[in-house]
């Protein structure tokens, strides 16, 4: 299939798979706290095909959160309640399946890289151990001595991905700086079988010398190291799909620039598809082929990420683009949105922006628009679509 | 603050779009406070109904505590009268011996014939008064010993100095198992209940130092502390304001909890006999004094042994459910309860990387 | 300041040399106080007694001395490793108090073992249905534990589930010696070391019902702490991380979270040592067992003031060791912890 092209000569390549690898249907999600209820998600839909990075950018609050831990069902149930639509993965609605059956998918299906990595390794238990787990599940789900997800007959076929292979991934290698005052704990006990895997894992997310800091607690790495851990872990398991939830927010700049070029390397080696979840709309435009943008739990745009970065179909997107500052220009105070987002436990009627809308009529407070598609007559994946019922009097960007 | 109305800060109009239209303010009926307190009282306990059992039975204790004490005549009308049941006075034998329980006699009555349900109301005001004055008194002296123990623990200074004193004592008195010390005091000072009860409070006190030295050491470098020390605050109102009104909570919990404690350690001590004979009716000595008829008349054991234990419960259930209630994370659902149309806004958390990324 | 395992020793080390400051603390303490407050013991020791006779008791005990004089005469006589006398008997108190030590440790640290044993699951159960029926199940179950006063547990113990479920309730075995030596004074470990199977049993069926009065009221702490810091521990990222590698939820819950919840309710289970402690003064008396409680009991009521201070002593010494081993524990748990 031919790419559609703008007027503008980008051209979008559509995904190679035609059903979607993940299809979130009209998801809506609530907490229950004491007597009140929160709206965290509402009405989500959209699509994540194979081999695709799929961006979700909001402020803080917005939902995406919520919605990166909906997929594997990881919400702490109650409170979070999935109220209505469908999760559906490998062509199974993860929505519907029992909650003891729920490990199966984890893991070598779905897995998830966390925002800060010193709160997602147990300070309990050393790097290899925590490793080793990860591999073994994997190895065991891959001998049958472990249930693991059946996929529903629309499953895309993963066999033909490529091996992982670390031969180059040794170009940037990256030697870990050990603390000072750590003693030798003498060599982990690791199973013969296992060691090399374990090394091979830890060489692939660039960890030169992985010896050193396999008997080594996570409170003793640097914040870089342990979230280059946290992705050789995920890694290891060859996840189909990877949620990425902030994987970089917590960590310094320069720490977050080599993170983010390891994901971007290492998305172009493993092929796995990729819901990012972020607040930041730089790293987004950096890592994603295409980008949701969420506001107070709807998602109010989605399309190809230059599209939506160039053309905004929303004016949520296009105040958050403005509130960037923009390098070497000093223009006077930044523009930002007036009013507050709204309350969650009680959202106005309507489209949940209007009321700090610059651009809202009348329509726009009787009821919510749904995605529309801007640009009608795309093939799926690389549609632009706007929750907007006047996306041609949103600016494009100059 | 209606939630709709921006702030100054927030308000800056974007320059190159008109300016955002007013948001409609949200009218709400003016509502009193302490009504609004209530509904989120009401809401947060229906989350929480063994909370909301022990509340429920502390009001009844203390109320049945101050009737029974204060005035007796109401208290031998509302038995004797209005229930049909027992005639209130604790003293004086009924036909019945070894009853046991019935409608006329509750809990049953004992080998003289007197109801034992007149018995252990009538121990009530006591038990309950000593519970709350000996945990009222570790309270003041202790949390007084560990705000100063923790606030002023420099070292090398006066405050350091006195610091270092009072955990030392503390230390040695925690050392002590609490009801052998307690034993020793009470014993050695002369069997009574005036000496029991000051022995208990001898060897409360030293938890509340320890307890409240923890939390004072965990406020005190916070950054809002800090804060209020930049802009001038002085220390002693840095300490009562900012340090003592927020570790005020652990303490209530703790306090709460106690009273119980305090209340089956005493009467513990009652049981042994360091409170000497007394005329009082006191639910530990009625224990006492009747246990030889637990495996015949069991009534007459259980009940007084009943009444220690639910009124130490009621307080237990209220005080572990004020702690999960005031944790932090359910303390915003309190908050939220309570006046439900203010979340707190959240500042648009659009990073500030490097522009150039975005929109190229 | 480190992890190894000389900073462990010099840590221990550490806490071992304030202990004799402690100790001297607790017999001044001890001493003044008993000595203050009861300035004739006599009169109590010999009842009816003509002046003459007391006045010989007042001489022999040294009483009429300046208190400080009697102090300082006591901890010299510690140091020679002399007790003191008990005052009614006549014997020095400390090999009596001796014999009684391993009954007291074998009981503490049985009811110990249940509060581990069934105390802990029962927290993490409770944490894992937060808000449903088996939490608050469980919550009642060890606020009662909690609630019920030690005497009233231990008698509807001995006096109604006892004979109910012919289980004994009086004494260490069921002769008041057993037919067998008893080098450690730990009923069962002598049985065993006696090699005789019915004496293990004897041994262990006297052991149970005291050791289960003394858990069950204490148990609700260590419950109560598995079960809060349980619920502070399941959100973490690390468990979802652990719940994201395809783990099941009982692997997940009792090896991930429940190895790091674990770190306060030992520090809890330490200070409970006072608490336990405390407890087998009633527990012994009810339950006619042959430890310390019992004895410290009677030289409390008795004005015993050498007995009294040494069973104080001793019980400061067991709460103090169990803190150290609690804080050690800790150490050992928590990966962070640095010895210091």
């Amino acid at each position: 299939m031919i790419g559609a092209r703008r007027d503008d000569g980008v051209t979008l390549e559509p995904p190679s798979a035609n059903e979607p690898l993940l299809k979130v249907e009209d998801l809506s999600i609530e907490y229950r706290v004491g007597a009140g209820t929160f709206q965290a998600v509402r009405d989500v839909s959209f699509e994540l095909y194979p081999g695709r990075v799929l961006g979700i950018v909001g402020e803080t609050g917005c939902g995406k959160s919520t919605l990166a831990h909906a997929i594997p069902r990881l919400l702490p149930e109650p409170p979070a309640k999935i109220r209505s639509g469908k999760i559906i993965y490998q062509g199974v609605d993860l929505a519907q399946v029992p909650k003891w059956k729920i490990p199966r998918v984890r893991g070598t299906g779905v897995g998830m890289v966390f925002q800060e990595p010193i709160n997602s390794l147990n300070p309990s238990f050393r790097i290899y151990s925590q490793v080793v787990e990860s591999i073994r599940v994997r190895r065991m789900r891959d001998a049958g001595k472990m249930p693991s997800f059946q996929p529903g007959p629309q499953a895309f076929d993963y066999s033909r991905r490529p091996q992982l292979s670390t031969a180059e991934a040794m170009a940037h290698p990256l030697t870990p700086v050990l603390p000072s005052g750590i003693r030798d704990r003498g060599p982990p006990p690791i199973p013969k079988q296992l060691r090399e895997e374990v090394l091979e894992a830890l060489r692939l997310v660039r960890i030169n010398d992985p010896e050193t800091i396999l008997g080594l607690y996570p409170h003793e790495l640097s914040g870089g190291m342990r979230q280059r851990v946290m992705i050789a872990m995920a890694l290891s398991q060859r996840p189909t799909l990877l949620i990425a939830d902030e994987p970089t927010s917590a960590l310094d700049v320069t720490i977050q620039a080599q993170v983010l070029s390891l994901m971007k390397e290492l998305m172009e080696e493993v092929k796995t598809s990729i819901l990012f979840i972020s607040h930041d709309l730089g790293v987004i435009a950096e890592m994603a082929d295409e980008v949701g943008v969420m506001y107070a739990g709807h998602l109010v745009e989605l399309g190809p990420v230059d599209e939506v970065f160039g053309h905004p179909g929303h004016p949520y997107t296009r105040a958050l683009l403005d509130s960037v500052p923009t390098r070497y220009k000093d223009d006077g105070p930044l523009p930002s949105l007036g009013g507050n987002v709204p309350n969650l436990s009680r959202l106005p009627p309507g489209c949940p922006f209007h009321t700090r809308c610059p651009i809202a009529e009348a329509p726009c407070s009787v009821s919510p628009g749904p995605l529309l598609e801007i640009l009608p007559g795309r093939p799926p994946g690389i549609q632009h679509r706007a929750a907007c019922l006047y996306p041609e009097r949103v600016e494009a960007r100059p | 603050m209606p939630a709709a109305i921006p702030t100054e800060e927030e308000a800056s109009p974007l320059p190159d779009l008109p300016p955002p239209t007013p948001a409609p303010v949200v009218v709400r009926s003016p509502r009193a406070p302490w009504s609004s307190a209530v509904i989120g009282f009401l809401r947060v306990m229906r989350a929480n109904p063994l909370t909301l059992a022990g509340f429920v039975l502390v009001v009844i204790i203390c109320v049945s505590a101050i009737v029974v004490a204060a005035v007796p005549p109401l208290t031998q009308l509302l038995l004797g009268h209005a229930l049909a049941a027992t005639p209130y006075d604790p003293n004086m034998p009924t036909a019945a011996l070894h009853q046991g329980p019935s409608f006329a006699h509750w809990f049953g009555t004992d080998e003289l014939g007197r109801d034992m349900f007149s018995l252990v109301l009538a121990a009530l005001p006591l038990d309950l008064a000593i519970g709350l004055s000996v945990t009222g008194f570790a309270l003041i002296v202790g949390s007084g010993l560990g705000l100063v123990a923790g606030f002023w623990d420099k070292p090398r200074t006066l405050g350091g100095a006195v610091s270092t004193v009072i955990m030392r004592v503390t230390d040695v008195f925690l050392a002590f198992p609490s009801l052998v010390l307690a034993l020793a005091v009470a014993a050695t000072l002369g069997r009574s209940i005036f000496t029991t009860v000051l022995a208990v409070m001898v060897t409360w006190w030293p938890y509340y130092v320890r307890l409240t030295r923890g939390e004072v050491l965990a406020v005190k470098n916070l950054p809002y502390v800090t804060a209020a020390r930049a802009s001038g605050v002085s220390e002693v109102r840095i300490l009562f304001r900012h340090v003592l009104r927020n570790i005020l909570e652990p303490l209530t919990i703790y306090y709460t909890l106690d009273v119980g404690t305090v209340l089956v350690t005493f009467s513990t001590l009652s049981f042994v006999g360091v409170t000497g004979s007394i005329t009082t009716p006191e639910w530990g000595q009625q224990v006492e004094f009747y246990q030889g008829l637990l495996p015949f008349y069991p009534w007459t054991v259980l009940a007084p042994g009943l009444a220690i234990f639910v009124t130490c419960l009621a307080f237990s259930l209220l005080g572990d459910g004020l702690r999960d209630i005031l944790d932090p994370r359910s303390r915003r659902a309190l908050i939220q309860a309570a006046q439900p149309s203010t979340l707190p806004a959240e500042v648009p958390a659009v990073a500030a990387r490097g522009g150039g990324g975005a929109g190229a | 300041m480190g992890r190894s395992r000389t900073d462990l020793l010099v840590f221990i080390a550490k806490r071992l040399a304030v202990l004799p400051f402690v100790l001297l603390g607790i017999i001044a303490i001890t001493f003044f106080f008993t000595h203050i407050a009861v300035r004739n013991p006599c009169a109590s020791w010999i009842p009816h007694a003509h002046p003459g006779a007391l006045q010989n008791c007042i001489n022999y005990f040294g009483l009429n001395q300046p208190l400080t004089t009697q102090f300082v005469k006591y901890l010299s006589s510690l140091a020679a490793g002399n007790w003191g006398i008990d005052p009614l008997g006549g014997q020095p108190v400390a090999p009596v108090i001796l014999a009684a030590v391993p009954a007291t440790i074998e009981l503490v640290l049985a009811s110990l073992f249940l509060m581990v044993v069934i105390g802990i699951p029962l927290g993490v159960i409770a944490a894992n249905s937060n808000g449903r029926w088996a939490d608050h199940l469980v919550r009642v179950l060890y606020l009662s534990g909690w609630a019920t006063p030690t005497y009233l547990g231990a008698l509807v113990l001995a006096v109604i589930v006892g004979p109910a479920v012919g289980l004994p309730s009086g004494g260490a075995y069921t002769t008041s010696t057993p037919p067998f030596p008893q080098p450690t004074h730990f009923s069962v470990i002598d049985a065993l070391l006696a090699g005789s199977p019915s004496g293990v049993a004897d041994a262990f069926s006297h052991l149970i019902l005291p050791a289960t009065a003394l858990a069950f009221l204490n148990m609700g702490i260590a419950t109560r702490m598995t079960r809060s810091s349980m619920l502070e521990v399941l959100p973490l990222d690390y468990v979802k991380t652990a719940r994201m590698k395809g783990l099941s939820d009982i692997f997940v819950v009792y090896k991930h979270a429940l190895r790091n919840s674990l770190i306060s309710t030992t520090t809890v289970l330490g200070i409970t040592a006072g608490s336990l402690l405390s407890g087998t003064v009633v527990i012994e008396e009810i339950f006619r067992w042959p430890g310390m409680g019992d004895y410290a009991f009677n030289a409390i009521t008795s004005y015993n003031f050498a007995g009294t201070i040494a069973t104080v002593v001793i019980f400061a010494l067991g709460v103090v060791i169990a803190n150290l081993v609690a804080d050690v524990l800790y150490g050992v748990l928590d990966p962070r912890v640095e010895w210091r």
